[in-house]
């Protein structure tokens, strides 16, 4: 395969392995290198490439694979390094900021999940990949796919009916 | 879409019975401008879901680590190739240069000889001529150390 195919074939899915990678890193400059690391994998095994039924799907399951394999060495180094994506925010429009600060509190929620529902609701909800799919791609049947999704949701609402009623948790 | 209809869809979203068109639907419902009030908080929910989805990775992709150190190392080869050619060829005794100035006659070569010597010897004298400062210098010390 010529690499202008691969970067093409790629190119369709890149972005989802970043979503993924930075979901379950939280941080982009480690869901950059995920996404790197993976598409260079994919890059040197490309003879193999054609045995694959579905690429894409492979490649979210290495990313989901590399991130676990980075979380845990974190884990283990025993050293916690909070991400926050730091922004300088302009100051403009009040709704426009506490617009902004409302969907941040939903993605606040979203990674305070556990991973599993974290990719689940990331691949569902964002990617929309169907529940088999993404039974594939994370080695799970889809029942626990369904599962993982309704528990996922259930605990996002829950959070976020009570910054409803509190306005500060 | 009826507002019962909704909520009958968002019951079943929870529930993660919904199809993925079903969720379209949701989606679209509630990037719009209005909502009922009770459903507001569920409109933050959904619009991030959109706004997450357009995320896109900055870094393009590099496939070129494994070639460029392939050719690093064939520089390293060609360098040290045009390094060892280099010390070989200026080794290599250059070819014998026949005119060493030899003279046939030794009659001419004596007189060769004397002139160099003589031109040595004249140079010589001229640079002892300026010795003689050293004599002063002595004398001087002696004056002051008895």
């Amino acid at each position: 395969m010529k690499e202008r195919a691969f970067i093409t074939l790629t190119n369709g899915f890149k972005d989802k392995l970043f979503r993924l990678a930075k979901r379950l890193l939280v941080s982009n400059e480690e869901a950059e290198d995920a996404t790197q690391e993976v598409l260079l994998k994919l890059w040197k095994n490309k003879n193999k490439m054609a045995e694959y039924k579905n690429v894409e799907a492979f490649a979210m399951t290495m990313t989901k694979n590399y991130c676990y394999d980075k979380l845990k060495a974190k884990e283990t180094a025993n050293l916690k390094i909070v991400h926050s994506n730091y922004k300088d925010k302009q100051p403009s429009l009040q709704r426009e900021i506490e617009a902004k600060d409302n969907l941040d509190w939903v993605g606040k929620i979203m990674n305070s999940l556990p991973e599993q529902q974290r990719m689940v609701i990331q691949l569902r909800d964002i990617e929309q990949y169907d529940n088999a799919e993404i039974a594939e791609m994370l080695g799970i049947n889809e029942t626990a796919v369904r599962v993982t999704l309704s528990r996922g949701r259930k605990k996002i609402r829950e959070e976020l009916l009570k910054k409803h009623n509190y306005g500060v948790v | 879409m009826e507002l019962s209809n909704i909520e009958k869809l968002l019951e079943k979203y929870f529930e993660g019975e919904t199809t993925i068109s079903e969720e379209k639907e949701l989606k679209v419902y509630f990037t719009r401008e209005t909502v009922p009030s009770h459903l507001e908080r569920y409109k933050d929910l959904f619009q991030y879901f959109s706004e997450e989805s357009n995320i896109t990775a900055t870094k393009d992709l590099k496939l070129h680590t494994t070639s460029r150190k392939s050719w690093y190392t064939w520089v390293g080869v060609a360098a040290s190739i045009a390094l060892i050619v280099g010390l070989f060829v200026t080794n290599m005794p250059l070819g014998q240069d026949e005119n060493l100035g030899t003279y046939e006659d030794p009659e001419v070569a004596l007189q060769e000889t004397k002139k160099i010597l003589n031109m040595v010897s004249q140079y010589m004298n001229e640079g002892k001529q300026e010795l003689v400062y050293l004599k002063e210098f002595e004398n001087t010390k002696n004056k002051f150390i008895k």
